[in-house]
């Protein structure tokens, strides 16, 4: 069943593809928001993540042709956005962590641990040391809340891949906060 | 037997507030998921309140900077496509272009009608023409100037008998 925003914007962009050029704003303001804090939180830093939201639209305007009906505009969007900004933190070769997957001595609380702000500061600046795909899609799912369909069909990968991906990125943020020192590894 | 949660119920269970009875009831008896259970829903609450503070650009300035970018290259691509369409309709190109034409059609007609003769030769499904005189001498045939001869009137044979009869005298009178 196709929603009635996906309608509206399979219509703007025939428009746009016709040659109306008002249906270009009207795609942008329904879109640059999210896409621009989506990529916000991949480099934490406005002009970064201006320069990374404007190459996204700028890449999806000038292939619009090639877009198939099959899945929303929002999400393919967001497809080009994700790979985008996967791509801009591996090629500026941040390093992300690898923990253990053993949770069996996780007893500390965590939530006691980040009480005040300096300390959430230094968790958004953990997240930063995910793997680019990880904090992805843990991104799409916890703060962009679109549903574990939508994100596999953004990501290309199953239900349940994308559900053990949030959790590892979980286990990994929860090792991070007990050891932020943690020795740091390439991805 | 009931084992310990998987990933994929871990995230199910942080996530909905309606886990099957039988999770909860293993993560009551199970120290090792509990604690898992705990530490990630900490976590899942920290990232939901992390990043509401996302300054925002100048929404104007980022649109026109993506329209410009794609006018731009539009502009490259009609620029490309110019370059192109210049380059033959440049005069050299033009006149190279109709010498070319000029050589290459007839050749063409010409090694066409060649192959053409050869196949229908070969094929032999043609039927006999009667030879042209050209044709025959080019062909080595036994037919001579003496059997175009037979076939002159009477009158051009006469004349033709004077003709050759005056040169003849013309040639003993020099020797």
């Amino acid at each position: 069943m196709v929603s009635a925003n996906q309608d509206a914007d399979a219509q703007l962009v025939d428009r746009y593809l016709a040659g109306d050029a008002t249906a270009f704003d009207e795609i942008m303001i329904r879109h640059q928001r999210r896409i621009y804090r989506l990529c916000y939180r991949f480099v934490n830093n406005r002009e970064d993540a201006k320069d990374l939201a404007q190459d996204v639209f700028y890449k999806a305007f000038a292939h619009l042709e090639n877009f198939r009906r099959e899945s929303s505009l929002k999400t393919w969007l967001y497809q080009i956005a994700m790979n985008h900004c996967v791509n801009h933190v591996k090629k500026h070769s941040q390093h992300f962590v690898e923990v253990s997957e053993n949770t069996a001595s996780a007893t500390a609380s965590v939530q006691s641990q980040l009480e005040d702000r300096e300390e959430r500061e230094q968790f958004r600046h953990l997240l930063q040391r995910l793997p680019p795909k990880q904090k992805a899609i843990l991104e799409l799912r916890i703060n962009e809340q679109l549903s574990y369909e939508e994100i596999a069909k953004i990501s290309g990968r199953s239900i349940s891949t994308i559900k053990a991906s949030v959790f590892f990125a979980l286990e990994k943020l929860r090792e991070l906060v007990k050891h932020p020192s943690k020795r740091a590894e390439k991805a | 037997m009931f084992g310990h949660l998987k990933s994929e119920d871990f995230v199910n269970l942080i996530e909905s507030s309606e886990a099957p009875a039988k999770w909860r009831r293993h993560i009551d008896s199970c120290h090792r998921c509990r604690a898992t259970w705990e530490t990630l829903s900490a976590v899942h609450v920290e990232i939901t309140s992390v990043g509401e503070d996302i300054p925002e650009p100048d929404w104007a300035a980022f649109r026109s900077s993506v329209r410009d970018k794609l006018f731009a290259r539009s502009v490259q691509r009609e620029a490309s496509m110019r370059r192109w369409t210049g380059w033959l309709m440049r005069p050299s190109a033009v006149s190279t272009l109709s010498l070319m034409l000029a050589v290459g059609i007839p050749t063409g007609a010409f090694l066409w009608h060649l192959q053409k003769d050869h196949n229908t030769l070969s094929i032999g499904l043609e039927t006999p023409k009667p030879a042209s005189p050209a044709e025959l001498l080019e062909a080595g045939t036994d037919k001579t100037v003496f059997d175009d001869l037979m076939e002159l009137s009477e009158r051009e044979q006469e004349q033709l008998h004077r003709l050759l009869q005056s040169a003849q005298k013309g040639s003993s009178h020099l020797q």
